[in-house]
């Protein structure tokens, strides 16, 4: 029977709201998504409200589902590059270095790249951290209406890619690490550039900070929005700056040290609340940390081969490849089979700029991966969404969502 | 009292394994998944151990043994990966290869070529000599199929030992000594026997190339369907190498009862036939129909005579055994004449290797499947006197090969209807008032029956051109147009019917569909 409530007010406990009963009238269903220009990558929400009230949401990625894992079947291990680059378009070199180093590990490679390999990665992984959390800030502000701060980040984002182009010929797809090393040395006086751009991007947080730290309207919507404890996050599997803000000090980079960041040092900052402002807060503090990263790995970064001198993954300079039969074959066998990779599988994760970057590799003995799976953070990730945004306001899916930082290439994979 | 056992143990690299006598110690590791390099070593032929590249340290042995030569003794222990053999591999690589031409960009083996193979499995190191690379012939035009490189050539010998003991005829031979020495043809010879181009398999490098395949498709780009040659009574294993829906090679696949390793160079281009003079569609009357129409003539003519006994019906020795099944049950239930068509034998191409004189792949089966249905089928002779005497007035042929006398063709035009369902437009096809068009035998899955008896599967690597359906499927349509209901939807279950009715077929079973096999995986071949 009904109660007095739904007979009066027409309206449902949303507690009582199950999926068979049939929804009260007044409960709209509305759609956001798959194309909605607040929706980062392509995500649909299918969200039922209660006036303004978000009460139940279907989350449904896929829309952006590109095969990556079934397609690295049938690619050479150096093939799978390009593939990764696409993952999380945002911050490539984070995934081309994560994935190198689970072929690295089944080669036996691991620490024993040289020393320049190792800095140039950590390098580059950093200029893409920068420029992903950037994009991350920069949107999120930008869909609360604050559209100075994107703009601003975002010159500096141009920035760091257009050096990333010096480096690998790409601006956003770079395939620049390869199995053993990277692809190509740094272009001369290119660190110089680097801190050249880092001293003027400093100026530019300085402002971005006293634009949106001290702006009502910004604080209010992200303050208290979207929280999280650090056990649900815990639950949920959550890694990277969403954990961090829920007060999870946990950061790969640190606790499972790899490459050489036990070498550089740097904090991690940690929230207290888990709400949507906590997640912005370490996300701009990851970016001075990565700047301070950068700058000591300038400093620090040595001379000498930036491929390891092991012919089973590194192509013959092409001098030789030219001129002797035996580089010419190493060549054509490196390209056409794939560099061949003992059996085994191996698994190796790093910090992505949305979280922990896994991949796992099982090799049959071929040129090219029997599977290569990829825990990719921001699956994990969309997993909490519907949880976050229940019970908020409509408006408030937009920096929830900004903030789980959501990349489609990486969540559909 | 026991018999004297016919094996022997013996261990490898610390597994042991028990393999007939007389087996040589390579085989035996390969039975245990080791893959010793080796060049001149061909299951298929003698052994000659000239190349080096298999040695193996036997113990109690001061020297290290070719493994090839090497056969198999009780208690014998073998290390293929100690140090001094996994050196003696690396040295000699590195031997081979220093008067290699770098070559591979232009080299028709390359993808496909043990030598590089092995380089990067058993080497992968930068060479220590740095002196000129001896220069020999490079294009030496050697017989009508095939081009040597001197160069490129290892010295293994595999190709002598191919014509020697294949072909039985000695047309290639080794001249001067030392890093002189060149492959050549024999005083007075030409390598032109009809195995030839089996050379161009067993060369592990590309020394030896087809000059119907070379400069054609990079190997690694090419797809390989099994298949069975349908060049003579003998169906010869083979592989189908195709991309882009046509095939551009075919190699022969083993089979140790039929063809063992080889094929005949006549035999390997077959596959220019599947490409020329190609029935794409339906003709009704000379023009060209859709299958409705066409059928739906050849409903209404055949109609008016089905029941008169007047239809004759050609069954082809060059169609496969589900089309033949198909027409057969068709013949059946219209009481129809059966006739066999067949390309006439040349006695003069057989020999007691693998070519036979009948020309048609599949002799043996329509034979099977005429005994099995207790039909008797006519000779050709008897066609042509009743084409001459009106018996027949209507006449539906499979296949395009049904050599008549001149006089005999020309009553073709005047029957009341002649339906062929046939590959080519050629033969009674480009007479037909209704022509049906078939896929040819690469084309579509099904099998066939050599002159053993053996029915052998054949797999389909591309479609065939335009609306060309499988033989079976067009004697379907025509049924089903004439009010025959014959229903069947894939060449498995003719396949299914045709075993329940051939006594001699009861045990064979349907094979899996397999799908083409991307070359580029497969890893080097040799």
């Amino acid at each position: 029977m009904a109660d007095l409530k739904t007979l009066v007010l027409g309206r449902k406990d949303v507690a009582d709201l199950d999926e068979e009963t049939e929804l009260p009238h007044e409960l709209m269903t509305v759609n956001m998504g798959p194309s909605h220009p607040a929706m980062h990558g392509t995500v649909r929400i299918i969200l039922t409200v209660d006036g303004e009230k978000v009460v139940k949401s279907d989350v449904q990625p896929g829309y952006l589902h590109r095969c990556f894992e079934k397609e690295s079947e049938y690619a050479t291990y150096t093939q799978i590059f390009p593939y990764t680059d696409r993952l999380n378009y945002v911050s490539p070199m984070i995934n081309n270095v994560g994935y190198a180093m689970a072929v690295e590990k089944l080669l036996g490679l691991t620490g024993k790249l040289p020393a320049r390999a190792e800095y140039i990665r950590v390098i580059v992984s950093e200029v893409s951290r920068i420029t992903d959390h950037m994009t991350c800030v920069g949107a999120s502000a930008m869909e609360l209406g604050a559209f100075g701060p994107f703009l601003f980040l975002l010159k500096c984002r141009e920035w760091l890619y257009e050096l990333l182009e010096k480096v690998s010929g790409a601006r956003l797809t770079h395939s620049y690490v390869r199995v053993g090393g990277v692809a190509k040395d740094l272009p001369d006086g290119w660190t110089d550039e680097l801190l050249y751009t880092l001293s003027q991007i400093d100026p530019v947080l300085v402002e971005v900070e006293g634009l949106l730290n001290n702006n009502k309207i910004f604080f209010d919507r992200m303050n208290g929005i979207g929280r999280m404890t650090r056990e649900e996050a815990i639950k949920w599997g959550q890694t990277g700056p969403i954990a961090r803000a829920c007060g999870l000090d946990y950061d790969v980079r640190k606790d499972h040290p790899y490459s050489v960041y036990p070498e550089l040092e740097f904090d991690v900052p940690v929230g207290t609340r888990g709400d949507c402002l906590d997640r912005y807060l370490v996300r701009v503090e990851e970016i001075k940390q990565s700047m301070r990263i950068l700058r000591q790995a300038i400093a620090k970064l040595p001379d000498g081969p930036i491929m390891v001198d092991d012919h089973r993954v590194a192509l013959p300079p092409k001098r030789d490849t030219y001129n002797t039969i035996e580089s010419m074959i190493r060549h054509f066998k490196h390209i056409m089979d794939g560099i061949r990779v003992p059996a085994g599988e191996g698994y190796t994760f790093v910090e992505g700029g949305n979280g922990e970057l896994g991949f796992f590799v099982v090799s049959d003995g071929t040129g090219r991966p029997y599977k290569c799976y990829v825990r990719s953070p921001s699956f994990v990730h969309l997993q909490t969404s519907g949880n976050l945004i229940h019970g908020h306001f409509i408006a408030d899916v937009v920096p929830i969502f900004g903030m789980i930082n959501m990349i489609g290439g990486e969540c559909d994979k | 009292m026991s018999e004297p056992s016919n094996n022997v143990t013996l261990t490898i690299d610390g597994k042991a394994v028990t393999v007939a006598k007389g087996t040589n110690v390579l085989e035996a590791a390969k039975s245990l998944g080791i893959d010793i390099s080796a060049f001149c070593y061909h299951p298929g032929l003698s052994i000659a151990a000239c190349c080096r590249q298999c040695l193996v340290s036997v113990e109690k042995n001061p020297k290290l043994q070719p493994s090839c030569q090497q056969t198999v003794a009780e208690g014998m222990v073998v290390h293929t990966t100690d140090k001094q053999s996994t050196l003696a591999r690396k040295q000699q690589l590195e031997f081979t290869l220093v008067n290699h031409p770098i070559d591979c960009p232009i080299c028709d083996k390359a993808g496909e070529c043990t030598l590089q193979k092995l380089y990067f499995d058993h080497d992968n190191a930068n060479s220590r000599v740095d002196t000129p690379k001896v220069h020999k012939d490079k294009v030496v035009d050697i017989g009508p199929h095939i081009v040597l490189d001197q160069e490129r050539c290892i010295l293994c010998t595999r190709c002598i030992r191919t014509c020697d003991e294949v072909a039985h005829s000695h047309q290639l031979d080794m001249a001067n000594r030392g890093d002189h020495e060149v492959l050549t043809t024999a005083p007075g010879e030409q390598l032109d026997n009809p195995y030839s181009l089996n050379t161009v398999d067993v060369c592990p490098v590309g020394a030896l190339t087809a000059k119907d395949f070379r400069f054609t498709m990079r190997a690694w780009e090419l797809d390989a369907t099994p298949s069975i040659c349908n060049g003579c009574a003998t169906g010869c294993n083979i592989e189908i190498h195709h991309r882009n829906e046509r095939a551009w090679r075919l190699v022969p696949r083993l089979n140790a009862e039929v063809n063992k390793y080889w094929m005949c160079d006549e035999g390997r281009f077959t596959y220019h036939e599947l490409h020329e003079q190609r029935l794409a569609g339906p003709t009704l009357d000379g023009l060209p129909a859709t299958w409705e129409r066409a059928l739906k003539a050849a409903g209404d003519r055949l109609g008016a005579i089905k029941d008169t006994g007047a239809i004759a019906v050609v069954l082809s020795a060059t169609a496969s055994n589900e089309d033949n099944f198909a027409l057969a049950k068709l013949a059946l239930a219209w009481k129809a004449q059966v006739y066999v068509g067949a390309k006439p034998p040349v006695p003069s191409r057989a020999d007691d290797i693998l070519r036979d004189a009948d020309v048609n792949p599949n002799s043996a089966g329509v034979a099977a499947i005429a005994a099995a249905l207790s039909i008797t089928p006519k000779t050709t002779t008897e066609l042509e006197t009743n084409l001459g005497t009106g018996a027949i007035r209507a006449l539906v042929v499979l296949g395009h090969d049904l050599p008549l006398a001149e006089t005999a063709r020309g009553r073709l035009k005047e029957l009341d209807a002649l339906i062929v369902i046939a590959t080519h437009e050629r033969g009674p096809a480009e007479l037909a008032s209704i022509a049906l068009p078939m896929a040819a035998w690469a084309e579509r899955a099904g099998t066939i029956t050599n002159r053993q008896g053996k029915v052998q599967r054949m797999h389909g690597a591309f479609p065939g051109p335009g609306q060309a359906v499988p033989g079976w499927e067009a004697v379907a349509r025509l049924a089903n147009a004439t009010g025959q209901k014959l229903s069947w939807t894939a060449a498995r279950e003719v396949f299914k019917d045709m075993t329940a009715a051939v006594p001699a077929w009861k045990e064979l079973a349907w094979t899996r569909d397999v799908r083409p096999f991307a070359l580029r995986f497969a890893g080097s071949r040799g």
